[in-house]
């Protein structure tokens, strides 16, 4: 019995990633086939950053490898993920040092907008991908808080700045700009414009897979603005099921739409209470409303919170829950959200929703 | 029949029929994976109007007065991967409920 590199090919489009759903070859993931006698090499890359599964994709591949191919001898499988740039609304500029940008939005402020956000950074670092925070929610920015980042950001050249850096982010914030003791400052729409393009454009990212940015909450002049000079791959929308902040976040969605941005999907965030005594969940603000919205807007519903005081409390104090407690139930949710957003950031290159098709009636 | 060829040349023909009863909108699709209303009835549909939503979607306006279709790029590019199953799919339903593509006398 004698196999060549076609056979292992052939081989491997019957074995589907359990991630995109898709097989390797068609995922394009199938990389240095060699056949040398019996024995075969080969690598596995990933378009999504997935360090915590490599392991177990290496085993499911070797084992199917062995199960297909007859008379194999040694299979040695390398696993690894790399993240590429994908494409950004018409005509604006990409960031320096930075190959995709995620913004979190939400319709309205106080939603979890920034929680998600951060929880989201955190869960696509854990999996091995280098990310960034750009926390450009000018009307209460809480980055810095959430990071447990303080003090402000150095500049080596006079011009450009340092990102900050904790939990293994980089990241920059409105809030690093203004004195924590200063009143409110009252931003004019030309003014936030200008001072975000600078944090984004000039800050020193340091070759980053995403950037995840925390953008103002709501529909209006500044958050079109953005939208329109942001370069998003894509947009995540963060809302809790009340109906008024369901109608906020249809705002949002239409936004982005009107722009050009892509939605990757809507987050739901406290979509049920779980007792703190004893652990029942309830859907306090009923059920299903982010699903409803994404079934008629046909974007994804990439996943649900519960309102749980930890998240709260670890979020507030610097230490969000991917990090606090990396292997509960939250941050498995967290992470799991965070793989979505990956391999759909992943999967856009080919996606189709961007380009106008061309359609055609055909009267017979 | 819907002819439709995306940016890199894949190309679907969509029949209406089949368009009309996976229509996305919510009086169809329903709230929910297994909330789907199904349609009976729609073997002589026609189109009356495609009208562009923004630059993601086109609404379909079906001469049965059903107009709350808006079917993204996305959508319609899945329907005419899937076609072959989810055409399968939809008879065996009409089966199950005992009903037919036929319009009704
Ligand atoms: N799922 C949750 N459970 C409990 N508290 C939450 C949850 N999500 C956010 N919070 C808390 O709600 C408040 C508002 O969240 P935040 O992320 O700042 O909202 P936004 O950025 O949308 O204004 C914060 O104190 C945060 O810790
Ligand atoms: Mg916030
Ligand atoms: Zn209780």
């Amino acid at each position: 019995m004698s196999f060549n590199e076609t056979d292992v090919q052939s081989a491997l489009k019957n074995l589907i990633d359990p991630n995109t759903k898709k097989d390797f070859v068609s995922g394009k993931s199938v990389k240095n086939v060699k056949v040398s006698g019996a024995d075969v090499t080969l690598e596995i890359l990933l378009g999504y950053p997935a360090k915590s599964v490599w392991d177990e994709i290496r085993a499911m591949v070797e084992a199917h490898l062995k199960g297909a191919l007859q008379g194999v001898g040694k299979v040695s499988v390398t696993v690894s993920s790399k993240v590429v740039p994908h494409a950004v609304q018409r005509g604006v500029k990409l960031v320096e040092g930075v190959k995709n940008i995620i913004a979190v939005a939400s319709g309205k402020g106080g939603v979890g907008k920034s929680t998600t956000a951060v929880n989201l950074a955190l869960a696509l670092a854990a999996e091995g991908a280098r990310v960034g925070v750009l926390d450009a929610d000018i009307y209460g920015p809480s980055q810095p808080t959430m990071l447990g980042i303080s003090g402000q950001p150095k500049s080596v050249d006079g011009k450009s700045l340092e990102p900050m850096t904790n939990h293994g982010l980089q990241a920059m914030s409105i809030g690093f700009m203004i004195d924590g003791d200063d009143t409110p400052m009252v931003w004019r729409g030309p003014m936030v414009t200008q001072a975000l393009d600078q944090l984004l454009h000039q800050t020193r990212w340091d070759n980053l897979d995403y950037l995840v940015v925390d953008l103002p909450p709501g529909t209006g002049d500044i958050q079109l603005t953005l939208a329109q000079k942001v370069p998003v791959t894509g947009a995540v929308i963060v809302t809790t099921p009340q109906d008024i902040a369901l109608m906020d976040a249809r705002k949002g969605l239409k936004m982005f739409e009107k722009v050009g941005i892509k939605i990757v999907g809507i987050v739901e965030n406290m979509s049920t209470h779980i007792c703190s005594k004893c652990g029942h969940e309830e859907h306090i603000f009923g059920a299903g409303g982010g699903e409803k919205m994404c079934a008629d807007y046909n974007v994804e519903f990439l996943g649900g919170l519960p309102l749980d005081i930890r998240i709260r409390e670890q979020a507030d104090s610097g230490n969000p829950t991917v990090v606090a407690d990396p292997d509960g139930t939250i941050a498995k949710v967290y992470k799991q959200i965070a793989r979505r957003i990956a391999v759909k950031v992943a999967d856009m290159a080919q996606d189709h929703s961007a380009a106008f098709p061309k359609i055609v009636v055909q009267n017979t | 029949m819907l002819e439709i060829v995306f940016s890199d040349d894949v190309s679907y023909q969509l029949p209406y029929e089949y368009l009309r009863v996976y229509s996305p909108s919510a009086d169809v699709s329903g709230h929910g994976p297994g909330q789907e209303v199904l349609q009976v009835g729609k073997k002589n549909v026609g189109i009356t109007s495609l009208i562009p939503v923004g630059s993601y979607a086109v609404q379909i306006n079906f001469d049965d007065g059903h107009d709350t279709g808006l079917y993204t790029w996305g959508y319609l590019y899945k329907l005419g991967k899937n076609q072959a199953a989810l055409w399968q799919d939809y008879l065996d339903r009409l089966a199950a409920a005992g009903a037919s593509r036929e319009p009704r006398p």
